[in-house]
């Protein structure tokens, strides 16, 4: 009677309150309704493994009596006979006891992180983990929440072995990672399958990470139940559902503050001047900035004439912010048993005056009905809402204009009057706001799924099911472009304050223009599924699983836009001129897939295993007949050596080994669709590229050949073998895993143009003749201890792949060092930098191109033949993708006390840079510093150079690899400090649960490269985003 | 229940079984397409195509980036790009033509087959209304244009490459693909076949909407062009003696007087035809002649257009649209680009009014280089101090009169007691986007219309690829070499005339001077010089620098500044040339692909 006692004096505290009172009074009515049969003490002990569980919650079921296990795991509870326990524990699987009346009962509870690795979810079911042999992993959802990412594909970063998942912009409703599961495949489309709830093609980014319950990550060919969509992977995200007993009702709340992870620190006014007058020198014109100049430069004594701007810091405010908040309800009874939740989440950009930001708000509602006791009926239904707010101008702009912002020039004049711009309106302080008018888009998307199980009664281990599912997604977009206004002063005048006199300019567009789009998508799942199981005399263990599947979707948009606006009091189209510079257009699409699908697994005492997985698929991409269906086979074995007999008697330090390999063939159908149709049609979107002028002002149509058709396209084949292991030692506290792999990926569809003369003018279809390899393996490690009251989970996992192009249809007689067949996809060819000209001296020893010049990088003549020119680029053999992903982390618990970190790395890609540096805009500081001057002929970075002037400096890219940069990172990813309130406190206040925590994201990162996120490849970035974070999580 | 049971489960395999027993489902049609029997059998989707031949017929501006292929000779000076490995011949059959924007082997080859298409089909169609327009039956009208272009494609083949394969066919994707390079001679035989075909099919004029086809004049005068070129010294005279295969690079044998008759013949086919003439070709005393060649090229239509591709005046969108010059040309204290300006070679050669050359090394005339030239000078060319037009709004307190400002000024101060430099707003120096200032001291004035916010707006002055000047300059050049001087001098006359300029007196091989600086002037960033000191073989000449004035108005003893600058010349950029640079390199990646060819020289 604890808790009564404790409410009781709750109870005096709070008498003058009625509502309080109010409140108590239905407790005690409840209290004693349930107190009202004959009542006895039952006693026990809560145990998980070895070690005894305190805090551990155990409630009457249907009533409000509780208590908590003591330090040493007991309990005792006044119950009735037929009374039923519910034991549950935040990390722990809750378990309802029936009393029956015993008067002692010990109860083992199973964890959470143990109850995942002992059930899966694999394609259209569950497998047992002990019983699995294909390379399969989960992460929990409970992990995921614990990184503030927006986005829940930057949460899976390091967690698991294999998977890659690299963010390369933080821009608020735009920072999705990249994600690869076991790199890059082929030379498409390298995204892997997403499956949210058995329904496949759903959105993984947008799903509140509260609501999961586990992603399963399919590696190898076990996802050839998936066929034709899984040659990259599948990710299995599974969220929760209720649970049977009281209703917990959950609140969680994140206040999160967000700096980018780095900023380029940009050369100052003064070094920027210099540099100016040496490009002038170099061009032999006068120089422009005096040693006056330069002094007033670094001095500030006139920030008018002179000023010395920080562009990244006039851009960027030093902090911005993001909320974060959900609350769920989840509970039920036999019958029924329900989860509903909703969230709301913000985030702003990290820029002064932002126009950019984004919010969600999303609903879930799982509910499961037991109709009967072989019906099961399911019906889900989640919704969200995404508006993303930008300014007219893209980030890479805005982050372009920044970088290019000269030092020397003002973005706010001392008045706080906007400063001029570079060229074309482009100030990036008012480019960030809303001064050039907005860029809207919102999101609707709305999932649904009924599902109904059906036991056969009459056959043993036989099951049917059914799923529908119909997921809608809307989109509106509204881009509204107003004239926008900076000031300049022409440096001289001055008005009669003696105050300079500027001059206000419009910019960007004459007149407000409008436009407006709308999208819509659906689709339609519907299967049917029969399963049977059975067990012959316990030791022949059968399930087989047979399914079809039928997909249909479709998907319109449409557009609209009008220009010259005579005001921009109205943004609406109607307000718009209605001259010639009125557009509007929209098109559509529709597909559709018919699969049948199965698995069939054996194994014997669970020591022999076996699995066959298939699919036949048919898809709308390929021409009716037997080409539109294709087959995929899965087949995996295993042993597990630790249950022969021979191994339990000789081996103690290893209790659990299996021996796994798997080999199938996926298909990959994200390739254009219709390529066995021979095409027209428009040249371009509508856009003015695609008319022509007749008659001086009228616009005509005009369409082109797409491409001719391609009868043989067929699916791209990839073939995976994958051999595993997987192991516990010293009772389960030690557990690891290795996978090595080998993927051959056949019939890649490539443009066979390489051997096609451009005299032909085909528009080639692409056929199926490139050939890739991807081979690699994948460790998972971990020790979990208990000593005392301190809990902890220590885990490493890495993963190494490289691939090569085995075969595509490349030119002949390119030299060797340029072939592309080989190296892995994508490439690129560099001239190899090899140093400076220190002198005239130098660039006249060594081959050069025409107009090198002291200061110049030096090419290398790779063939040696005495002059630079195209031979003489080399393939490389990094890309911007890394070829080794890792991740280490560490959860400890000391009594209520936790902690938790990510550590995730990786290395193996190059990342490019390039600026528009010159007198077009400003250099890095890096670039700057120990540049090749007259005076310092031995330096090992090239002169100062005038943007594209340089032979060695191309327009919008590179050309040779002294601007490649190594960007191999560590980082923690992740970090959390919390703290569980004691059941005493939760008590007194009457709730069951709360957990405080601090949080972050990109906390701190080790890498060579400077200026730019390790993880991003774009020139113009918008900066990834360090994240800190406090939140707590509340449960009544 | 077991009965409830049962129905629930046959009633999902039913569904199961009728979803998936419906397979046409899964054969979907392509929505924004349209089917090879959709297209030709619609005649408004043959016209479509027809359109879109025309569409991607290199477009002089070049999808907005404004470059003109002036820049890739001695007419302008590109300040942001410069083109330098272009310019001085560092071209390979590898580096891609070092950033060429314009029309190559590939992109042409791809248009052409869209012609073969057209053929292949079009016969078959049987749907055309036979309803004549213009007095041409749609059918023959559109076989004419296609006949037109698919000359005009191959013009340009010849030119950049000499003697290419000649492809009739459209290729399936089974075909065997590789294909020797026709001589010179035959192409240019093919190509004038094709504009023979098409003139006999085409109408005379294309009125209404069709406005801006070609027409039989459009297809004779790219028989002029061609049969002009052919004649020319590139492909009569042994340039590439040491060259295995020079019947690819022109003429090997036959009789050279013979083809400047048939270019003789065929500038005068253009003339017979009486449909054009030079727009204001005898100006009225008080028209300015300067303003009336000005407005040749900004107005919609003139009787002087043989071809003209139209654009329309547009808001700039941030994405690169199909007319940006007045942008991306223009001045800096406009809040343009000036990204591509003349270069001196093309303003020097402007004579003076009284039909003189100008000269630096003329004290009288440098003084004032700007004074009393040729009145094209005027229409073609923005330089010191020449009013333009008012500048944008924030910019008038810099300057009121919208006059360029390309120079530096030195001013005495009398605060500091000293002398300082004002620098032009429209100068590399100035206060407005000055590293978008150009370096030459000029920017281009012909094609822009001053009326166009080049900030905000397109350009819509359509682009002549072919006008009536042209063809009597074809004519002249014939006929001088052809011995007729007087007949030359005669229509060259009519062209200074217009202009303004005194007759042309001189004969012999003093006239081919006059008349190939006339064809300079008058068609200047035209896109004919690129071509033209090819085939007269005087590239030597043309790439040699790119220079630009500096402008300086010096402070006099007394305090005041000059009225009148110094104006002095100096080398933007050098050039070098390599005769290899005659022909365009065919790339190593379709030497690869098709054994059968064969490199131009020196690659």
């Amino acid at each position: 009677m604890k808790f009564i006692l404790e409410s009781s004096t709750a109870e005096h505290s709070c008498r003058k309150k009625k509502h309080c009172c109010l409140f108590l009074a239905i407790l005690w009515l409840l209290m004693c309704s349930s107190s009202a049969s004959a009542q006895q003490p039952v006693n026990g002990k809560i145990t998980s493994a070895d070690t005894v569980l305190s805090a551990v919650t155990i409630s009457l079921k249907g009533s409000a009596v509780a208590t908590q296990t003591d330090i040493n795991g007991k309990f005792s509870i006044n119950v009735a006979p037929s009374d039923v326990l519910v034991v549950s524990f935040i990390g722990f699987i809750s378990q309802e006891v029936p009393v029956r009346g015993r008067r002692n009962i010990d109860i083992q509870l199973i964890s959470e992180a143990e109850s995942l690795s002992q059930v899966v979810v694999v394609g259209y079911g569950t497998a047992k983990k002990a019983t699995l042999t294909g390379s399969v992993v989960a992460v929990k959802g409970a992990d995921l929440v614990k990184s503030p990412a927006m986005n829940l594909s930057n949460s899976l970063a390091g967690r698991v072995a294999g998977v890659s998942a690299v963010t390369r912009s933080g821009e608020p409703g735009n920072d999705g990672s990249t994600l690869r599961i076991r790199g890059s495949n082929t030379l498409n489309d390298n995204t892997p399958l997403v499956v949210v709830d058995g329904i496949a093609g759903r959105e993984l980014e947008r799903i509140d990470p509260s609501d999961i319950e586990s992603v399963t990550i399919l590696k190898d060919a076990s996802a050839a139940i998936y066929g034709a969509r899984a040659a990259n992977g599948v990710i299995m995200v599974t969220t929760k559902r209720g649970t049977s007993g009281k209703p917990a009702l959950n609140l969680s709340y994140n206040q999160g503050f967000v700096k980018p992870t780095v900023i380029p620190k940009m050369a100052n006014a003064a070094t920027y001047a210099q540099m100016v007058n040496e490009i002038k020198v170099y061009r032999n014109k006068d120089i422009v900035y005096t040693p006056d100049d330069m002094q007033k430069y670094k001095d500030g004594s006139d920030p008018w004439g002179h000023p010395n701007t920080d562009w990244f810091s006039e851009v960027y405010k030093p902090v911005s912010q993001q909320r974060d908040a959900h609350v769920s309800l989840r509970g039920g009874t036999e019958a029924i048993r329900y989860l509903v939740s909703a969230g709301y989440r913000y985030q702003d950009a990290i820029y002064r005056n932002s126009a950019t930001n984004y919010s969600q708000a999303n609903f879930r509602a799982n509910l499961d009905a037991k109709v009967s006791n072989n019906i099961k009926l399911s019906i889900d239904i989640a919704g969200r809402q995404e508006n993303r707010n930008y300014p007219t101008l893209s980030s890479g702009n805005i982050y372009s204009s920044t970088m290019r912002g000269k030092p020397n020039i003002a973005a706010k004049w001392p008045n706080g009057f906007p400063g001029p711009d570079i060229e074309r309106g482009a100030n990036p302080v008012v480019m960030v706001t809303d001064a050039t008018g907005y860029d809207k888009d919102i999101r609707y998307v709305l999932e649904s799924n009924a599902r109904l199980d059906i036991n056969i009664p009459w056959v043993k281990g036989l099951s049917i099911s059914g799923n529908a599912s119909i997921d809608k997604y809307v989109d509106n977009h509204k881009l509204w472009q107003t004239p926008w206004y900076l000031y300049y002063w022409d440096g001289q005048t001055y008005d009669a304050d003696k105050i300079p006199q500027l001059t206000k300019s419009l910019r960007g567009y004459a007149t407000p223009q409008l436009q407006q789009d709308f999208n819509n998508g659906n689709r339609t799942t519907l299967n049917g599924l029969i399963n049977y199981s059975t067990s012959i005399r316990g030791v022949h263990n059968i399930k087989a699983l047979a399914g079809v599947e039928k997909i249909t979707g479709d998907s319109m948009n449409f557009y609209a836009a009008r220009k010259n606006f005579i005001s921009a009091a109205a943004d609406q189209l109607f307000a718009g001129g209605d001259g010639t510079d009125q557009t509007n257009g929209g098109s559509a699409s529709v597909n559709a897939r018919l699969d049948y699908f199965g698995r069939f697994n054996y194994n014997f005492k669970e020591k022999y295993l076996a699995e066959f997985v298939f699919r036949y698929d048919g898809s709308y991409i390929f021409p009716a007949g037997k080409k539109q269906f294709g087959f995929f086979p899965g087949i995996s074995l295993g042993w597990v050596m630790s249950e022969e007999d021979f191994w339990k008697r000789n081996v103690t330090l290893i209790n659990n080994l299996k021996i796994r390999g798997s080999w199938g063939q996926t298909g990959n159908d994200r390739i254009n669709p219709y390529q066995y149709l021979q095409g027209y049609a428009y040249a371009g979107n509508g856009t003015n590229s695609s008319t022509y002028i007749f008659n001086r002002t009228e616009e005509n149509k005009s369409i082109n050949e797409i491409r001719i058709s391609n009868p043989e396209v067929t699916w791209e084949v990839a073939n995976q073998s994958n051999i595993g292991l997987d192991g516990q030692m010293v009772h389960g506290k030690i557990f690891f895993s290795a996978d090595y792999f080998y993927n051959l990926r056949t019939n890649i569809l490539a443009y066979r143009n390489a051997s096609v003369p451009g005299s032909t003018g085909l528009t080639l279809p692409r056929q199926n003749i490139g050939k890739v390899i991807n081979r690699g393996f994948e460790f998972q490690a971990g020790i979990n201890n208990k000593i005392g009251e301190f809990t902890c989970t220590f885990s490493v996992n890495g993963g190494f792949q490289k691939n090569k192009i085995k075969f595509w249809d490349e030119v002949p007689g390119a030299p060797v060092y340029q072939q592309s067949t080989g190296h892995p996809i994508n490439a690129p060819l560099y001239y190899e930098a090899n140093g400076i000209f220190s002198d005239q001296a130098a660039v006249d020893k060594y081959p050069h191109w025409a107009n090198a010049r002291p200061g110049d990088i030096i090419f290398k003549d790779v063939n040696n033949d005495g002059k630079i020119d195209g031979l003489d680029q080399v393939r490389s053999d990094k890309t911007d993708l890394p070829t080794f992903m890792g991740g280490i982390s560490l959860d400890v618990q000391y009594k209520n006390f936790y902690a938790s970190i990510l550590i995730q790395g990786a290395s193996g890609a190059r990342r490019k840079q390039f600026t528009f540096s010159g007198e077009s805009g400003n250099f890095l500081q890096d670039d700057a510093n120990g540049r090749w001057t007259v005076d310092n002929t031995t330096a090992i970075k090239p002169r100062t150079w005038n943007f594209a002037e340089e032979y060695w400096m191309k327009q919008y890219d590179i050309n040779n690899t002294y601007f490649l940069r190594n960007n191999d990172y560590a980082r923690l990813k992740n970090a959390e400090v919390g703290y569980n309130f004691p059941a005493s406190f939760n008590n007194r206040i009457g709730i069951r649960g709360l957990r405080i925590y601090i949080n972050g994201l990109n906390l701190a990162t080790v890498t060579k490269l400077k200026n730019y996120d390790p993880e991003s490849n774009s020139d113009n970035p918008y900066p990834s985003n360090k994240v800190y974070n406090v939140g707590f999580n509340l449960t009544f | 229940m077991k009965k409830i049971i049962s129905q629930c489960a046959i009633t999902l395999c039913v569904l199961v079984l009728i979803n998936s027993c419906k397979k046409d489902f899964l054969s979907t049609k392509p929505l924004t397409e349209f089917s090879p029997d959709n297209t030709w059998n619609d005649p408004n989707l043959i016209q479509a195509f027809v359109n879109g031949i025309y569409l991607n017929v290199d477009n002089p501006l070049n999808g907005g980036d404004g470059l003109l292929k002036a820049e890739f000779v001695d007419e302008m000076q590109d300040q942001w790009y410069s083109f330098f490995e272009f310019n001085n011949c560092l071209i390979t059959a590898d580096n891609n033509l070092a950033s060429w924007p314009h029309e190559n082997w590939s992109k042409i080859y791809k248009n052409i087959r869209a012609c073969n298409i057209f053929f292949d089909r079009i016969n078959n169609v049987k749907t055309f209304d036979s309803t004549k327009v213009d007095d041409v039956r749609p059918k023959d009208r559109m076989t004419g244009e296609v006949h037109f272009l698919r000359a005009y494609l191959y013009h340009q083949l010849a030119s950049l490459y000499g003697g290419v394969p000649i492809i009739k066919k459209a290729y399936g994707l089974n075909d065997d693909f590789s294909s020797r390079r026709d001589t010179y001679a035959d192409c240019i035989q093919f190509i004038s076949q094709e504009c023979d075909s098409a003139a006999a099919l085409l109408p005379l004029v294309q009125s209404g909407s069709n406005q801006g086809r070609a027409t039989k004049g459009a297809a004779l005068t790219l028989k002029s062009r061609t049969l002009l070129y052919a004649a020319s010294d590139l492909h009569n005279l042994p340039v590439f003696p040491a060259y295995a295969h020079l019947d690819l690079l022109g003429y090997t044998d036959g009789d050279r007087t013979a083809r400047w008759q048939l270019a003789k013949d065929a500038a005068k086919a253009v003339m017979d035809l009486n449909q054009y003439s030079l727009y204001k070709a005898l100006p009225a005393p008080t028209d300015s002649v300067a303003q009336n060649f000005a407005d040749i090229f900004i107005s919609d239509q003139t009787e002087e257009d043989i071809w003209v591709r139209y654009f329309k005046v547009t808001s700039l969108n941030y994405l690169p649209e199909l007319n940006e010059l007045s942008l991306v040309s223009g001045p800096n204290g406009y809040h343009l680009y000036g990204e591509d300006t003349p270069a001196g070679e093309v303003v020097d050669d402007f004579e003076m009014s009284d039909g003189t050359r100008f000269s630096w090394s003329d004290p009288a005339k440098a003084y004032e280089p700007y004074k009393n030239r040729d009145p094209r000078f005027y229409s073609s060319i923005l330089y010191e101090g020449v009013h333009f037009k008012q500048r944008p709004s924030d910019l008038t307190t810099l300057d009121a009169y919208g006059n360029l400002q390309v120079g530096t000024w030195q001013k005495w101060d009398a605060s500091s007691n000293s002398m300082v430099e004002v620098y032009g707003i429209d100068s590399r120096k100035g206060p407005i986007e000055n590293f978008n200032g150009g370096y030459t001291g000029y920017y281009l004035r012909k094609f822009i219309n001053p009326s166009t916010n080049g900030q905000f707006n397109t350009n819509g002055s359509p682009w002549r690829y072919m006008r009536y000047a042209e063809v009597l300059l074809n004519y002249a050049e014939a006929c001088i070499a052809l011995g007729q001087d007087a007949e030359a001098r005669n229509y060259l006359n009519m062209i200074r005339k217009r202009a303004g300029m005194p007759d042309i007196t001189e004969s012999g091989s003093a006239l081919a001077d006059r008349y190939r600086n006339e064809r300079r002037v008058e068609l200047a960033f035209e896109e004919h010089r690129f071509y033209d000191v090819r085939r007269w073989v005087i590239a030597p000449q043309a790439y040699k620098q790119f220079s630009g004035v500096n402008v300086l108005y010096k402070m006099n003893p007394d305090h005041t500044t000059a009225a009148i600058p110094e104006i002095s010349p100096y080398v933007v950029q050098k050039s070098a040339w390599l005769n290899k640079g005659y022909f365009f390199p065919i790339s190593r990646d379709e030497l690869n692909k098709n054994s059968l060819l064969v490199q131009n020289p020196d690659y």
